[in-house]
């Protein structure tokens, strides 16, 4: 079994619409609908993290780490001007939840955020390798570059997990 | 929206007006006591919305607002865990702090906010003379974060920053806290405030 990571004062927490590129742990709490969203180099231990709300910018271009299509090319281009290359990046996604079922029933953002995602990643050539998405669950994800990659998950419930 | 001192005094006494209905209700509820805050008013930047509300497990009950405007923004119950727990307990004649949440809490928290979110609109609708409905109520017991967020995140108008107008009501014999939180759509917001003016303007 592989030591316990666990967040420390080191990790950068990422708030709605923002994103980090490094290789210290990073960290999105209280995923709802929203989408914490990694791209990995395994070669070079470095990472990118975007804590995504919405599927589409519809050209908006201030915060560019909020939506879907805006995030994940600018992560691709961080992380190749960090020397990674394209052809060795893995992507993994946590969130995506329907929080609340009456409102849930027309208008699904968590379901329609991760769609997006999925294609988005599809045409930019990156492989999605693992995915924690969807339910009623709200969930705190935390990613380690230097330690492989490891994504730890702790939802709302009590449960644990790794992506 | 920015609002000017004016504008956010007088949406607190709106809040105020309405807070002090609620409380009222829940005061009947419980058979005891209820205190309530002065209302505050924030404006929080989405990213910034993690330090405001956290991780911690709470129960919210969220109502839409419909009515003149259809898709007005939301009001929700906001209860800690802990607290949501000694209200049920209160109200349905239990002591017993460490045990899961059932239907049955689920159930009474349900009726609790409506309630209480019901008497919060019926009496700001009655000031305003402008009515705002709350839809039927939807429980969900999580991150206040995750649940939180997911509500901006359906917000007709997109927004980089919410503001959210609560109120803290407190039943110190029970050790019950809670808030009301409103959050308007910007055009709900605007037509409260041309409202509140105009009355203003009337005194």
């Amino acid at each position: 079994m592989a030591e316990v990571l666990k967040p420390d004062e080191q990790t950068a927490m990422i708030g709605i619409g923002e994103y980090r590129v490094g290789s210290f742990p990073m960290m999105t709490i209280g995923l709802g609908s929203c989408i914490g969203l990694t791209i990995y180099d395994e070669s070079m231990k470095v990472g990118a993290m975007a804590h995504i709300m919405l599927p589409d910018s519809a050209g908006r271009k201030d915060r560019p780490g909020k939506y879907a299509d805006t995030a994940i090319p600018l992560l691709i281009k961080e992380l190749t001007a960090k020397g990674c290359k394209n052809r060795t990046l893995i992507a993994k996604m946590a969130g995506g939840a329907c929080m609340f079922e009456y409102f849930g029933t027309n208008l699904n953002i968590g379901e329609r955020n991760a769609e997006r995602v999925r294609t988005i990643l599809k045409e930019q050539n990156i492989p999605l390798k693992k995915e924690d998405i969807g339910g009623k669950v709200g969930r705190s994800v935390t990613f380690f570059p230097a330690n492989g990659g490891r994504i730890t998950i702790r939802r709302a419930d009590g449960t644990t997990g790794e992506l | 929206m920015k609002l000017s001192t004016v504008q956010a005094d007088a949406i607190q006494e709106l809040g105020n007006i309405g807070a002090a209905h609620a409380a009222t209700t829940l005061s009947q509820m419980l058979g005891s006591a209820v205190e309530m805050s002065v209302p505050a008013i924030k404006s929080i930047d989405i990213s910034e919305l993690g330090t405001y509300m956290g991780e911690e497990p709470a129960a919210m009950v969220a109502f839409e607002l419909q009515g003149e405007i259809p898709h007005g923004g939301y009001v929700v119950f906001y209860i800690s865990r802990e607290s949501a727990i000694r209200l049920t307990n209160t109200m349905l004649g239990m002591t017993d702090m460490n045990r899961p949440m059932n239907e049955m809490d689920e159930s009474a928290l349900i009726e609790v906010g409506n309630i209480m979110v019901s008497a919060f609109l019926d009496a700001t609708a009655e000031l305003l003379g402008f009515v705002m409905l709350p839809s039927p109520p939807a429980l969900t017991i999580d991150m206040a974060h995750a649940a939180m967020s997911s509500l901006v995140a359906q917000m007709g108008e997109e927004i980089d920053d919410v503001l959210l107008f609560s109120t803290e009501l407190v039943c110190e014999e029970h050790k019950i806290d809670s808030d009301i939180i409103m959050m308007p759509e910007n055009s709900t917001l605007a037509r409260i405030v041309e409202l509140m003016e105009n009355m203003m303007k009337g005194i």
